[in-house]
C-alpha cells in the first residue's frame, strides 16, 4: 500500500504525461512496462515460454515414444530417423528429451510456488504474533534448516520395502521432499522484513482499529512484500530444477523409469566420449532453462525495485532512445507503450 | 557476550538431538539391510540374518522405538555410534573419512573466500566497467549450472588435457596413488597432481556467490552518506572505500562465510562423489545405499554439528566486528 505512495520515478513521468486525461497508470502496467523494457529478460520470458511448449507439444513432432526401442538404431549418433540419436537401450533421446524437460519444468514450478506461498504464511505468521510464537516457530524453522535435504531425499527415494516407492511416482515423491526442504530460506527472510513492517504505523494504526489478523496480512503486509515474493518464485524455480538434476545426476531424486534432465544428464556421464549426443542434449536444455529463468529473475529485480541502477544496458538504451523525447512529453508516452 | 553465545549453543545441541533422533527413526524405519543380504552366494536363512544383525547390535525383530533406545544409551554411555550391517565400526571409520573430507576441502575454502572477496571489491570499485561485466556475468553463469555438472566438466577438461600431453599430469581421481615409494619430493608432486583438479573445480564454482555477494554489499555502501562524509573530508575514493565502506560491507558477508563453510562440508558429495574421494558425503549416500543405519545418521549428526558451529561462529564474528548488534 505504501508502496504506492512513496515517490516512484517512472510513476510521477508517466502521470505527468497525462496532465489532460487524468489517468492514473496502475503500479502493476509500470512494472510491466519496465520489465518490457528490458530485452534480456524478455528474451528470457521468451525461451522459457518456448521450453515449456516445447516440452508439452514436442512429442508430436517425433514419430517415436520414449517407451519404444528401436533394435535396429542402439546407441546410434544423430539421424534423419533419430534427430538426437538414440540412448543405449535404443529409445529415442528427442523423445526422452521432450518427457524429461516437462518433468523438469514441473518440479520446478510446482516447488517454486508452493515453497514461496508456504514460506510467505509461515514468515507473516511468525513476524505478526510475535513473541513465543515467533519463538516456537523459529525454532522449528531453525530445526528443519538443519537436516541435510540430501539424506532425506536419498532415504525417501531410495526407501526400498515399504511401498511408498511404488505407490507414489518418484517425480511426486521428489516435488515433496524438496518442499519440505526449500521454504525455509525464504521464510526467514520475509519473517525480518514482515517485521520491520510491522512496526510501521499503517499496521499499528489498522491493528488498533481492529482490524482482524488475516485482513491486515493480506492487505497491509502482502503487498509490501509482493515483489520480494514474485522473486523468490523464479529463485525457487531455478533452485528445484537444479537441485533435480544436482540429485538426479548422482543417482538419488528421479529413478529410472520416469524420465528428467538430471537423470539422461547422469546417465550419459560415464560413456561421454563415446556418445556425446547422450550427454549433451540435455545438458543444454537445461542451461536453456535456468539460463532463461536467470534472465527473468534480473529483469524482474529490476522492474520491482524503482531506485535500481543496476540494468545499465537497460537504462543506457531508455537513455539513448528516449533522452531526447523525454523533455516534450506526448512523444515519450508512444514509445514506452 | 558469552552467556548469549552458551545459550545458543544450549539451544543448538537440542536441536542437533532433534535432528539426529528423527532422521534415526526415519533411515530405522525404511532401511532394510536384511533385504541386501538376501543376494549373498550361498543365501543365508533369515534365521542367520537375524543372528548376525543381533549380534552387531542392528536386531531386526525389535521395532523402532526399542533400536532407538538401545542406539541412544549406547552412545550417551559409551559414545559408541553402532556397528555397519557389514561389521565395521562406525567411530573407527568416521575418523578416516572426516579426515579425508577436511583434506579435500580446506584448500578450496580458503580459496574460494580470497578469491570471491577480492574479486568482489574489485568488482565494485570498477562498476559497469568491461572487466566488472565479465566478472560478475561469469559469477551468474555459475549460479545456474548445478554443481557436480560443472565438477564434471572440470573432470573431463583435465582428461583432455591429461590426452593431449600425452601422460597423466592431472590425477581426475582418488587422492593418491597406491603403493607409490620414493623420496617426499616424488610424494609431493604425486599429492598435487591428485589434488590440482578437485581444488580447482570447487573453487572456481565456489567464488561466484561471494563474488556477487561482496560486490552488492560494497555497492550499497558506496553511496552512504558516511561515505560521502568520508569523501568530503579530503580522502580519495579508493581511502574512503577502503576504510569506511569495505568493513560495513564485509559483516553481512562474514555472516554468510560462516554458514557456507558447512554448506561446503556437509554438501560435499558432489564433489566426493565424481572425484572418488571417500569422505563424509560419498559415505552418507553410499550408507543409504548399503541400507545401513548407523552410518547415515552418524554423517546426518556430523553435518547438524557443523551446521552448528557455523552458526555460533556467524553470531560471534557478527558480535565481534558490528557494534551496532545488540547482544541479548
Amino acid at each position: 500500500m505504501t508502496n504506492l505512495n512513496t515517490i516512484d520515478p517512472a510513476a510521477v513521468l508517466d502521470e505527468g504525461k497525462f496532465g489532460d486525461d487524468e489517468v492514473v497508470i496502475g503500479k502493476s502496467r509500470i512494472i510491466l512496462r519496465r520489465f518490457l523494457r528490458n530485452r534480456t529478460a524478455v528474451a528470457g520470458l521468451a525461451i522459457f515460454l518456448a521450453l515449456t511448449l516445447f516440452s508439452f507439444i514436442g512429442g508430436f513432432f517425433g514419430s517415436w515414444d520414449k517407451e519404444t526401442i528401436d533394435p535396429f538404431n542402439i546407441g546410434m549418433p544423430p539421424s534423419a530417423e533419430h534427430p538426437l540419436g538414440t540412448s543405449q537401450a535404443g529409445i529415442d533421446l528427442y523423445a526422452l528429451t521432450v518427457e524429461g524437460t516437462r518433468v523438469s519444468i514441473l518440479i520446478g514450478v510446482v516447488v517454486g510456488l508452493v515453497s514461496v506461498l508456504i514460506a510467505a504464511v509461515y514468515g507473516c505468521t511468525m513476524a505478526f504474533f510475535g513473541r513465543k510464537v515467533d519463538k516456537v516457530m523459529l525454532f522449528i524453522l531453525e530445526a528443519l534448516i538443519m537436516m541435510p535435504a540430501l539424506l532425506v531425499v536419498a532415504v525417501a527415494t531410495s526407501g526400498g520395502a515399504n511401498g511408498l516407492k511404488n505407490t507414489v511416482p518418484s517425480w511426486l515423491l521428489l516435488i515433496i521432499v524438496l518442499l519440505v526442504f526449500s521454504w525455509m530460506g525464504t521464510a526467514r527472510l520475509i519473517r525480518s522484513l514482515s517485521l520491520s513492517l510491522m512496526q510501521r504505523d499503517f499496521v499499528k494504526a489498522s491493528q488498533y482499529m481492529g482490524i482482524p489478523p488475516r485482513r491486515i496480512v493480506w492487505r497491509h503486509l502482502v503487498p509490501n512484500i509482493g515483489s520480494l515474493l514474485v522473486l523468490e518464485v523464479t529463485r525457487g524455480v531455478t533452485g528445484a530444477i537444479l537441485a533435480e538434476v544436482a540429485f538426479s545426476f548422482i543417482g538419488i531424486g528421479i529413478k529410472v523409469p520416469d524420465v528428467s534432465l538430471g537423470v539422461l544428464i547422469g546417465q550419459s556421464t560415464s560413456q561421454v566420449s563415446t556418445f556425446p549426443w547422450m550427454f549433451w542434449a540435455p545438458l543444454i536444455v537445461m542451461f536453456l532453462l535456468t539460463g532463461s529463468l536467470a534472465m527473468m529473475n534480473d529483469g524482474l529485480r529490476d522492474a520491482f525495485d524503482p531506485s535500481s541502477s543496476s540494468v545499465g544496458r537497460a537504462k543506457r538504451k531508455k537513455a539513448s532512445g528516449k533522452a531526447t523525447g523525454k523533455i516534450p512529453s506526448g512523444t515519450t508516452q508512444k514509445k514506452i507503450k | 557476550m558469552l552467556r548469549y553465545l552458551a545459550k545458543r549453543a544450549l539451544t543448538y545441541v537440542f536441536m542437533i538431538f532433534l535432528t539426529t533422533s528423527a532422521g534415526y527413526l526415519l533411515a530405522v524405519s525404511t532401511l532394510q539391510p536384511a533385504l541386501l543380504e538376501q543376494e549373498r552366494i550361498p543365501r543365508p536363512t533369515p534365521e542367520q540374518v537375524v543372528n548376525s544383525f543381533r549380534l552387531k547390535g542392528l536386531d531386526p525383530t525389535l521395532n523402532p522405538w526399542e533400536r532407538y533406545v538401545d542406539w541412544l544409551t549406547a552412545i550417551l554411555t559409551r559414545w559408541d555410534w553402532g556397528r555397519s550391517p557389514n561389521g565395521a565400526f562406525i567411530n573407527a571409520e568416521f575418523g578416516d573419512r572426516v579426515w579425508i573430507s577436511t583434506r579435500l576441502f580446506l584448500a578450496s575454502i580458503i580459496l574460494t573466500l580470497v578469491i570471491g572477496v577480492a574479486l568482489g571489491v574489485f568488482t565494485a570499485a570498477r562498476q559497469y566497467k568491461a572487466s566488472d561485466r565479465a566478472i560478475t556475468s561469469y559469477s551468474y553463469l555459475m549460479y545456474i549450472v548445478p554443481a557436480p555438472i560443472a565438477y564434471f566438466l572440470v573432470q573431463l577438461g583435465a582428461i583432455n588435457i591429461n590426452e593431449s600431453v600425452g601422460e597423466r599430469v592431472f590425477f581426475v581421481t582418488g587422492i593418491s596413488t597406491p603403493g607409490l615409494d620414493g623420496d617426499g619430493w616424488a610424494q609431493f608432486v604425486d599429492m598435487l597432481a591428485h589434488y590440482a583438479v578437485p581444488t580447482f573445480a570447487i573453487t572456481i564454482v565456489g567464488w561466484g556467490a561471494y563474488q556477487i555477494a561482496q560486490r552488492q554489499y560494497l555497492l550499497d555502501n558506496v553511496n552512504a552518506d558516511f561515505v560521502r562524509t568520508a569523501r568530503a573530508k579530503g580522502l580519495t575514493r579508493n581511502q574512503a572505500i577502503s576504510r569506511h565502506a569495505l568493513r560495513v560491507s564485509f559483516i553481512p558477508v562474514a555472516q554468510s562465510i560462516a554458514f557456507t563453510i558447512p554448506a561446503i562440508f556437509a554438501g560435499g558429495f558432489f564433489a566426493e562423489k565424481i572425484f572418488a574421494w571417500h569422505g563424509v558425503g560419498s559415505w552418507s549416500i553410499d550408507s543409504i545405499a548399503l541400507q545401513d543405519v548407523n552410518a547415515a545418521t552418524a554423517t546426518l549428526a556430523y553435518g547438524s554439528v557443523i551446521f552448528a558451529v557455523g552458526a555460533i561462529l556467524a553470531d560471534f564474528a557478527t558480535t565481534l566486528v558490528d557494534p551496532r548488534v545488540r547482544v541479548q
